[in-house]
This record gives structure tokens, C-alpha cells and sequence, in this order.
């Protein structure tokens, strides 16, 4: 039952924020208001336009020039700034809603594990403030702030001074490469850490797992020049042209478990409840790992190589077990 | 029912925003005929003596966008009359309204409740504190350079987050299909959503369950089905602070409970969980790792993606779980019989 107009109410929001800021500015231009919100120069004029004709019934219910809010027009047209001239019921900045302080909160608390978050203090008041800024109380929602990997703060150094950093990693084949990496950025997703960075010896960007570091260092070599113009997507895990494509099915509720792998295919339905996919992974090493870890949920159906080599990956642990004197067998076992 | 006028001439953000300053301007409040008849957007489409039950129906859908935003639209009974639809009076009291004026945000402030933003990517909490930016943006204050090359991110890929978030808000009593692993097939439960909480990459909701009279904590990925609001609401609890209290049990319960395995060097199990284990337990040899842990099957499901590098040596538990897990992936990718079939006794 979604609002018939969510578009509507973003610009109501916007309305309200705008007047606030006009009125605190005095005079501000048009492009400069832009460049405070985030906005295009035509919208900021749509909506000065529309709250110049704005305003409140009035005695005479019938919006009287004094009950509307207004600008000096001139200064609009000739130079292309604004200037609340006439006030109307708002003079400023609205509360927050209950669930909006509850979303920063939240946010907040996740950034609080960060390395440089250090001073509490100022974390402890922020959340005071918007809770004491909301219209009512926030919502119960909290991320646990954890332990970060510590090679968090070496990367971050790395990036903020443009140094060149080297480490050990297991590739996609499961084999340690010494790595010479421009950083880029560094992101988190949940509990999980990730470095972004021009790699020089695959000549690309590429995305590595900081759990799957080891022996890091931070080098002198500042990073080339080719770092600064690279402008990295949104996603974080961009397929290329040498990913192996793979056919799944699965549950439909658990399609989302597997988000980060799925091509722009829409998924056929099998069934009520199951659906065929299309994913794509850099190789088997990493396609064995993930059908193992979410058995019973996904399963291989195409190419048959791929199906063989995640049986196999499952029945080399079952065989470990056997050779280390801990049975695999099924007796027993709860399924 | 009449249809509404086919083009309305009044844009919706205009009408709202109408409506907004014309209950911030009035003390006493306005009755809705008052306003359907008076106020921009609505004036256009009232109608005096005939039938305004859609313009009436668009009043309502207003209010809730109005509130929707934290702006406090209150209605005030006429005295002696209670309950009276047409005396009762609307209004915002401009004191909950406004910002407290003793709320001032620094630069550094900013720059960090930016960030904080980011940390959404999709869903209500995004669009959310992306109106909370707008509102801060309002006071006109410029942040500090932001945090450089830093993305942090906060996934909620479960489906049922949302409206449990909804339901937490508004005190609604929920029903939802439940998966225990183990168990055939989900079962529904009935509860009082307490708290939403993220405990090491996990959505749990804490709740008390209805029917067992008690307080319980779900995983959301555990959630099977809809999540289904029932016409039941709850009056919360006087105490507040059951995130945080929710938290505190995870922690807690995740330093009880230990799982000892051994990991094959030099492999992407070795590099990764050695991270996690804890630290200074060698006395068993360097390859073992002691990983505490919160729910045996999310360990399980983990470890068991690791294939031969990692043995899980106790709890018993979680290596009858991992090794049903193997046989399970076996089984199904052994088979030379069309996949459909197997699948299809599911579910």
C-alpha cells in the first residue's frame, strides 16, 4: 500500500529544507544553493519559483499577497540569486522524523568501529543530538561495531598519503602472488573488508578481500599518475569478460544470497519454488566454495565440469574426515 | 464514489506544502472543511454541496505523507464533542515542528553524519537518511572535507527487514513463517518486534513471541516467507534499549561458544579464519584454531564452503552439521538424473 506519491513528499521535503537555508543565507545564488544540496541549478529555481507563489488561506481565505511568501524577483532574473523577502509559517529547519534519526544512529554506530573513530565522545553526543533533534523516539535498530582487521589502518594511511602498497594474496586458484597495488579505496560491506586498487601486474583495477591478505607493507613509491583518473563503479564486484558462466538452481528465497553473482538474465522459473540462474564467478575455485557453502539450497546444473568439480571439492572434506579418524559416514548424522 | 478530476492543476508538492503552512499557521487548528475548502490544491476540487469523498480520501493519504516526514500533525477534539469527525481540528504546534535551537551541528559533525549516510545503500534506511542529510543541509552549515577514500556499506538483502522495520515503529504485531534449520519445513510465529539489530554481518530480529510468552531472537535470513502485519498492536514496553540489550546477549553468547577445527596451511581457510580465531592457542598444535561463534549452522554453512582445508574437531555438533553439509553437495551434484526432479520434493 506505497503512497501514491513518494515523489511528492521528497519535494515537500526538499520545500521545507530550502526555506530554512534562503532565510539563514540572506542572499545566496543559484548555483551556490545547487552545490549545498546536491541538486541541479533548474530544480532550485522550480522550487524558489514555487514557494514565491506560496503561502498560508489567510483572514480572508483567500491567499492575499501577504499571506504568500516572496522574492526579490529581480535579483532572480538579472543575476540569478535569491532572496526571501516575505516570510510565511516556517522560519526553520524541521525535526527529524523518528525513523530518519534511527537510520543515521544506526549508521553511526557501524562507522564507530572505524580506526580513526577514536573519540567517542563526539560519537556519544551525535547520537544524543539526534535523538534529542527527533520527533520522536528513534527505533530500535543497531549495528554491532566489531573488531576491525588491522591492516585497516595501513591501507587507509597508504590511500590518504598516495604510497604504494605490497602484500601476499591467494588468488582465485587458491595460489599466494605477491601483489604491487596502487589503493584506491577502501570499502566494507557488513564485517567484511575490501581494498580497491590498480594493480601493476594485471594492469587493471582490481578488488581484493583484506582477510585474504598477508605480509603487507606499506612502500615509499608513491602510486603512478594513471591512480588519479581511474574512476571507480559503485559495485564492487565487476564481472569481466573472463568470468566463467554457470547455471544454478535454487531455492527462489535464496536468490538473494547470491546477488553478487548474477548477470543481468532475469531468472527462470523451474518451479513454485525453485528458479534457474545465470552467475558469474572468476573461476571453479571460487564457484565450489560458495555452492559448498549453501548446500541443499544451490545446485550446479550446468556445465557438467562445474558439477563434478564442486562434487569432488565436497567429497575431498568428507575424505579428510575419514583419513583423520573422524567417521564421515551418515549414520547418525542430523539432517 | 465520484473520480477525481482527470488532470489535477495544482502539482502534489504544492498542495502539501499548502497544507503544511496552513497547519503551522493556525493556533486553534482548522476543521477538514476548513481546509478542503481554503487551501491550495484542495480549494480548486471542493465542491460545496456535492460530494468531496475523493478530495476527503486525498486528505488522508496527505496527512499520512505529512507524518510520514516527523512533521507532528496533530488533531485536536472539539471540546464536548469527542470523536467527531467534522468538529475535529488539525494543526502543527510549531514548537515540535522546529528544530530545538539548541541543537548546533559542527563541520566535523557533518562530515561524519555524511558518512554515516553512505553506510545505506538500498531500502527505507537509505532513502531515510538521505532526507535527514536534506535536513541538516537546511542548516546551511558546509562539512569538513569528507572521509577520503573510505566506502563503508551495510547490506540488507533480507526481504523482510522492511516491514518488520515498520512494524517496530508502530508497534504492529507480526506473523512470519520461520525455517529452523533441521526442521522441514517453517513454521509461523507470532511476536512483538523489539529490536533490529546487526551482530557480525547477521540481521536478527529480537521479539517477544507470542505464543510462548517470551522474548526470542530470529534470524532474518531464517525468515521464510511474508511477513505478515496482523490488525494487533502492543503497547511497548516502558524500558527502552533493547538493541542494545539484544547485542549484549549475542556478544555473550558468541564468547560461550567455541569451535576448535584444524585448517591445512597455505590455504584461503588458514589465511582467513586464522584472522578470526583466537589468538595464543597453540598448545594443540599451530594449525588448530579455536573460532567462537553464535549459530552453529551460519558457522557450519561457512566452514563447509571451505571444503577439505578446514576439519572441524568439536563441537560435535557443528561437524555432524559440516558433514551433512558435504553430503548434501555430493549428492546433488553426483546424480545423473535431471536436476528438476531432485529439486523438485522441496520446498
Amino acid at each position: 500500500m506505497a503512497s501514491a506519491a513518494p515523489h511528492g513528499r521528497d519535494k515537500l521535503a526538499f520545500l521545507l529544507a530550502l526555506v530554512p537555508y534562503l532565510m539563514d543565507k540572506g542572499r545566496v545564488s543559484v548555483a551556490e544553493a545547487a552545490r549545498h544540496f546536491g541538486v541541479t541549478e533548474s530544480q532550485i529555481r522550480d522550487s524558489v519559483n514555487l514557494i514565491a507563489v506560496s503561502g498560508v488561506p489567510g483572514e480572508t481565505s483567500s491567499y492575499q499577497h501577504e499571506d504568500l511568501f516572496d522574492i526579490d524577483w529581480d535579483l532572480l532574473d538579472e543575476r540569478d540569486e535569491i532572496v526571501i523577502t516575505h516570510l510565511v509559517a516556517i522560519d526553520d529547519s524541521p525535526r527529524f522524523s523518528a525513523r530518519e534519526a534511527a537510520a543515521l544512529i544506526a549508521g553511526l554506530q557501524y562507522l564507530s568501529s572505524l580506526p580513526e573513530q577514536t573519540d567517542r565522545g563526539v560519537l556519544v553526543s551525535l547520537l544524543a543530538k539526534l535523538s534529542h533533534g527527533a520527533s520522536g523516539t528513534p527505533s530500535e535498530v543497531a549495528v554491532s561495531s566489531s573488531e576491525v582487521d588491522g591492516f585497516v589502518s595501513v591501507i587507509r594511511d597508504a590511500v590518504a598519503g598516495g604510497f604504494r602498497i605490497q602484500f601476499d594474496y591467494l588468488n582465485s586458484r587458491g595460489a599466494l602472488e605477491r601483489r604491487s597495488v596502487d589503493p584506491l579505496r577502501l570499502e566494507s560491506l557488513d564485517e567484511d573488508w575490501y581494498m580497491r586498487g590498480w594493480d601493476h601486474v594485471r594492469e587493471a583495477t582490481r578488488t581484493f578481500r583484506l582477510d585474504r591478505m598477508s605480509a603487507l607493507s606499506r612502500t615509499t613509491e608513491p602510486v603512478s599518475s594513471r591512480a588519479g583518473e581511474i574512476t571507480l563503479g559503485d559495485k564492487l564486484f565487476e564481472p569481466s569478460d573472463t568470468d566463467l558462466t554457470v547455471v544454478v538452481e535454487l531455492d527462489s528465497n535464496a536468490l538473494p544470497l547470491i546477488a553478487d553473482y548474477l548477470t543481468t538474465e532475469a531468472p527462470t522459473p523451474v518451479s513454485a519454488t525453485r528458479t534457474r540462474v545465470t552467475l558469474h564467478l572468476a573461476h571453479t575455485h571460487g564457484l565450489k566454495r560458495l555452492v559448498a557453502g549453501l548446500a541443499g539450497a544451490v545446485t550446479v546444473v550446468d556445465p557438467a565440469s562445474a558439477r563434478t568439480r564442486v562434487a569432488d571439492w565436497a567429497q575431498a572434506a568428507l575424505d579428510r574426515y575419514d583419513e583423520n579418524g573422524l567417521p564421515s559416514h551418515k549414520t547418525g548424522i542430523p539432517r | 464514489m465520484s473520480e477525481p478530476p482527470a488532470a489535477a492543476p495544482v502539482p502534489v508538492e504544492e498542495r502539501l506544502f499548502s497544507l503544511v503552512l496552513a497547519l503551522l499557521a493556525t493556533e486553534q487548528g482548522l476543521t477538514k472543511s476548513e481546509i478542503l475548502s481554503t487551501v491550495q490544491g484542495y480549494r480548486q476540487r471542493y465542491s460545496q454541496f456535492g460530494d468531496n469523498a475523493s478530495l476527503d480520501r486525498q486528505f488522508e493519504r496527505d496527512k499520512d505523507d505529512i507524518r510520514e516526514l516527523g512533521i507532528p500533525l496533530e488533531t485536536l477534539d472539539q471540546p464536548g464533542d469527542p470523536g467527531n469527525n467534522q468538529s475535529m481540528r488539525y494543526r502543527i504546534p510549531k514548537g515540535e515542528y522546529d528544530l530545538p535551537s539548541d541543537i548546533t551541528f559542527s563541520p566535523t559533525e557533518i562530515a561524519l553524519l555524511s558518512l554515516a549516510a553512505t553506510v545505506w545503500r538500498q531500502g527505507s534506511l537509505s532513502a531515510e537518511s538521505q532526507r535527514a542529510m536534506l535536513k541538516l543541509n537546511s542548516l546551511g552549515i558546509e562539512s569538513d572535507d569528507p572521509v577520503i577514500g573510505y566506502a563503508p556499506r551495510v547490506r540488507i538483502r533480507e526481504s523482510a527487514f522492511d516491514p518488520l522495520r515498520v512494524a517496530l515503529d508502530k508497534h504492529a504485531i507480526v506473523k512470519f513463517p520461520y525455517l529452523k534449520p533441521g526442521e522441514p519445513a517453517g513454521r509461523t510465529r507470532t511476536v512483538a518486534p523489539l529490536a533490529l539489530v546487526q551482530h557480525r554481518g547477521r540481521w536478527h530480529l529480537s521479539a517477544h513471541d507470542i505464543d510462548v510468552d517470551d522474548n526470542r531472537t530470529f534470524l532474518l535470513s531464517r525468515i521464510v516467507g511474508p511477513v505478515v502485519s496482523t490488525s494487533k498492536t502492543w503497547v511497548p514496553p516502558e524500558l527502552s534499549g533493547h538493541a542494545e540489550r539484544s547485542l549484549r546477549e549475542l556478544d555473550a553468547l558468541w564468547e560461550s561458544q567455541v569451535a576448535v577445527i584444524r585448517v591445512e596451511q597455505g590455504t584461503d581457510a588458514a589465511t582467513r579464519l586464522s584472522k578470526r580465531a583466537q589468538v595464543g592457542f597453540d598448545s594443540a598444535g599451530a594449525d588448530e584454531l579455536r573460532l567462537h561463534y553464535t549459530d552453529v549452522d551460519v558457522l557450519a554453512d561457512e566452514l563447509a564452503g571451505y571444503g577439505p582445508e578446514v576439519l572441524v574437531l568439536t563441537p560435535d555438533r557443528l561437524r555432524s552439521a559440516v558433514l551433512s553439509r558435504h553430503h548434501t553437495t555430493v549428492e546433488r551434484h553426483r546424480d545423473t538424473q535431471p536436476i528438476a526432479d531432485k529439486g523438485s520434493d522441496r520446498g
